[in-house]
């Protein structure tokens, strides 16, 4: 085998994804940011406060859940850390937000495969308030 | 919004954005040049062979096996990285491009966004194993029902 060529074709192969990467989620990066600004997140959090308790949660902690959803992971734990929490609410939010999160930087990204991404999001988002749904079911019955 | 106009913002958010890209060239970049390389050697094939196993059940081939642990290991951009690779290069098929989408976008990065709320006091152990849970039952019950093998050769 030819070390040099694989070697070259490797770094070839790793550039070009890369930048395509980069192309892709620089400018969503950037709208996350400046909606990060806006006041868009305290109208979703106030829109989603009352359905909080569905999940045995505090009405205050549907702006982690909103932050995390469309910005990223650490605006969540962030907007988390304002708030004093139980294990039971902190590993509910968890298993949320694990499985949704940063939906447009995500969504972007996926897309890039040339796959149907509506249905993604769409099991992203449902999914994780079922496994939200269900955590707190089996937590208040077991633990 | 009138920190938009501060230099300070706009200082942080290029700084994000360098840093963004840098993580991803510094990962996607040597894993490539590994993969060429276990190419070249026949070795990809034969370690996507000795883990067809774990994505037999959802009758997915062996070229699925690298993309899923890049997803799961380093993240969903890296996995998806590779997905485009292996479309571009046509050795996943649509059904294959679809679920290994479906179970990353649950399931990415698995250790280290269970250790960030691990941090600040979730239990670990029980998101990472109820999130394993819910990707695989998702992932099959989609290849299993909605795009079962047969269906879609016949579409293809």
């Amino acid at each position: 085998m030819d070390w040099l060529a694989t070697t070259k074709r490797g770094l070839v192969k790793g550039f070009t994804t890369t930048w395509l990467l980069t192309k892709v989620m620089a400018p969503v990066y950037l709208a996350v940011v400046l909606l990060g600004q806006t006041p868009v997140m305290d109208w979703l959090a106030r829109l989603a406060q009352p359905v909080m308790g569905l999940l045995g949660l505090p009405g205050e902690t549907a702006t982690a859940l909103v932050v995390g959803n469309l910005l990223n992971l650490y605006a969540a734990i962030g907007a988390m850390g304002a708030l004093t929490l139980d294990t039971r609410e902190i590993t509910v939010l968890a298993m949320v937000l694990l499985i949704s999160h940063n939906l447009l930087v995500e969504t972007a990204v996926s897309k890039q495969t040339g796959i149907n991404v509506t249905s993604l999001v769409l099991v992203r988002v449902v999914g994780g308030l079922l496994a939200g749904l269900l955590l707190n079911w089996g937590w208040q019955l077991w633990i | 919004m009138d920190m938009i106009t501060t230099w300070e913002f706009w200082q942080q958010t290029g700084w994000g954005l360098v840093k963004l890209v840098w993580q991803m060239a510094v990962i996607v970049i040597p894993l490539m040049v590994c993969m060429e390389i276990m190419k070249d050697l026949q070795v990809l094939d034969k370690v996507s062979g000795w883990f067809h196993w774990t994505v037999k059940p959802f009758a997915m081939s062996p070229a699925a096996v690298f993309p899923l642990l890049v997803g799961l290991v380093f993240g969903l951009a890296y996995g998806a990285g590779f997905i485009i690779q292996a479309a571009k290069e046509g050795t996943l098929g649509k059904r294959d491009l679809y679920l290994i989408s479906l179970f990353l976008v649950v399931n990415h990065s698995a250790i280290e966004d269970t250790l960030l709320f691990a941090v600040v006091g979730a239990n670990g152990w029980v998101v990472l194993i109820f999130r394993f849970v819910a990707s695989i039952l998702i992932t099959w019950a989609v290849g299993r029902f909605i795009m079962p093998v047969e269906k879609v050769h016949q579409e293809i």
